[in-house]
């Protein structure tokens, strides 16, 4: 069985270098590139235009952080970045017809459901981890590179940003896992993407038991500071961390399983694309 | 491990649109082609093999696998198809390690391997230049390679000499001929029926998704009963040879051929016939330069069962 294993783990690592380096190269690279870029941007036009009575004060700038990060980050650069490259991961290669070069590779279809969304993840967190550090870096040196420094490397910004990439990277997870469904199941997967993004915006004003059909809702466990969701928000408990990351890794293992009975029934019949 | 290529009662439909009806066949090692005018079910067939396709009924094994394990059936298998198209951005090179290493090949293993595929489909000096900017031929030929590239036992080929110049397609009937030789399992799939002549004697035919005959050239042909078999004679006397052989009553048809120097034979009886020829050609003196079955070809036997004007050539 070991050795079986050992056999799957090697085939899906194979496919997941191959699929990272196709996701880093294709039409996914510029949507994240774009992405990356527009945050990277924003934070850098704060830099340069922020008012200097505004400079002073490092609270602020946490509370901004955290509020750019929740919205923009994970909700948009996050989420999109997610959509481009994971619902790609078999939709993609239906439309450019070239499928079927990935269906005869001797592997199960599980392990090359694994392998791809392996590769989405080598692609997609360095990505977004990349751009979270450079956005926080950007926001905090509106203080001075010594104060900014200080704050993320000597003071409470180390950990902060360890909990922004880890937070981004369980999000690249759980979304990835289900927009590889969504290229698994629709032929638009961008649809049914814009749809979750709207629930994702609604949660906070849902009841406590509607929110646990979020990411985000399950992430805001980990955030070193909590966002304001506007007076209209119903407040609940976020789930604690302890529970939250375990839950979501398992929703994505869901997600990944139903993905793989998908892929099992999966025909190559381009025609009719 | 079984040694054949096996179908029992295979059905495919596309939702309500036949692919391929109740088709049994045994295929076993060498080359066998399979034809079928366009939209016959060659290319369904072809992908239920592989795998990329699954059957509504019935049960498929290759060498005794299910299609439906590709980790136990694709070391196994090649299938060259007829998408022309490749993962974007792929160099001939690149897309042949990509392959060798989803096999577990080595990264050094895999580089000889594709190098020695690539020579061997004539792509070494593209190795390193863009799928996309290949000619259709050049195309052509990294599929093949493709095919190839991991020295699988079974080889399905759709249509692999579509766009090769008549140079490269010598050389790769020259390839499948050895594969096949080599006791591998070679299924080529060609619209160009003087060229599944030249390739292979076994034929598998397939019309509207049936399978309406199988086996070699000759039996299949000897199986058609109501087309009577039509023989050349090259001689120095046509006419002579055409009255006596219009005297035998399994002759029903002798006509004079190519400018006089050959009569051509339509009989019922194709062995009494050959034992007729002979005593006449003695007890009449002729010449006889050549004695050959005229309608012992694909295109005649595909004629006969499937009509013509079918959008085969």
């Amino acid at each position: 069985m070991s050795t079986l294993w050992r056999e799957w783990s090697r085939q899906a690592w194979a496919l997941a270098q191959v699929e990272a380096g196709r996701r880093l190269r294709g039409r996914g690279a510029v949507a994240v590139l774009l992405l990356a870029g527009s945050a990277l941007a924003i934070a850098f036009g704060r830099l340069l235009f922020l008012p200097q009575r505004m400079r002073a004060d490092l609270a602020f700038t946490t509370s901004e952080f955290a509020e750019s990060f929740h919205y923009f980050l994970i909700l948009f650069v996050t989420f999109f970045g997610c959509a481009a490259l994971f619902s790609n991961l078999f939709r993609g290669e239906v439309l450019n017809r070239s499928l079927h070069y990935t269906l005869l590779a001797p592997m199960r279809r599980e392990v090359v459901v694994a392998g791809k969304y392996l590769g989405g993840l080598l692609a997609a967190v360095p990505a977004f981890a990349a751009t979270t550090l450079g956005m926080m870096l950007l926001f905090y040196l509106v203080h001075g590179p010594g104060r900014a420094f200080g704050y993320l490397f000597s003071g409470p910004g180390l950990g902060a940003a360890a909990a922004y990439v880890a937070i981004v990277a369980l999000a690249s997870i759980g979304y990835g896992a289900l927009f590889l469904l969504f290229g698994l199941l629709f032929r638009n997967p961008m649809v049914p993407a814009v749809m979750v993004l709207g629930w994702e915006y609604l949660v906070p004003l849902l009841p406590p038991v509607l929110k646990v059909f979020s990411v985000m809702h399950h992430l805001t466990a980990l955030v070193p500071v909590p966002v304001p969701h506007g007076p209209f928000a119903i407040l609940a408990d976020p789930t604690p961390p302890w529970l939250a990351v375990p839950l979501l890794l398992l929703v994505s293992l869901g997600l990944l399983a139903v993905s793989a009975w998908h892929a099992r029934r999966l025909e190559v019949s381009y025609a009719t694309e | 491990m079984s040694q054949s290529i096996t179908l029992h009662d295979v059905d495919k439909f596309y939702g309500e649109v036949l692919g391929v009806n109740r088709v049994n066949l045994e295929i076993p090692p060498g080359l066998t082609s399979l034809v079928g005018p366009n939209g016959s079910g060659k290319s369904t067939l072809m992908h239920l093999l592989a795998g990329l396709l699954q059957p509504t009924r019935g049960e498929i094994r290759v060498l005794g696998v299910p299609p439906s394990e590709p980790d136990r059936l694709m070391p196994l298998l090649g299938y060259c198809t007829q998408y022309d198209s490749f993962p974007p951005g792929a160099t001939g090179l690149s897309f042949l390690l990509t392959t060798l290493k989803l096999h577990g090949r080595s990264r050094a293993n895999a580089e000889a391997r594709a190098w020695q595929c690539l020579e061997q489909v004539g792509l070494t000096d593209a190795a390193r230049r863009r799928i996309a900017g290949y000619s259709k031929g050049m195309r052509q030929r990294v599929k093949l390679a493709h095919a190839l590239a991991h020295e699988p036992q079974v080889v399905i080929l759709d249509e692999p000499l579509n766009g090769l110049d008549p140079m490269a397609r010598a050389e790769m009937i020259e390839l499948f001929t050895h594969l096949a030789a080599a006791g591998r399992h070679v299924l080529v799939s060609s619209h160009i029926l003087h060229e599944v002549d030249q390739i292979s004697d076994r034929v598998v035919m397939i019309h509207g998704g049936t399978v309406v005959a199988e086996g070699s050239i000759r039996a299949v042909r000897g199986e058609l009963k109501a087309h009577p078999l039509q023989v050349l004679i090259r001689c120095d006397r046509p006419a002579v040879v055409a009255a006596r052989c219009f005297e035998l009553e399994h002759v029903v048809e002798a006509k004079i051929v190519e400018e006089g120097r050959g009569v051509l034979i339509r009989t019922r009886d194709q062995n009494g016939f050959y034992g007729s020829l002979n005593r006449l050609v003695l007890a009449s003196g002729v010449t006889v330069e050549t004695v050959a079955p005229a309608d012992e070809t694909v295109h005649a036997v595909y004629d006969y069962l499937i009509g013509e004007g079918e959008g085969t050539t």
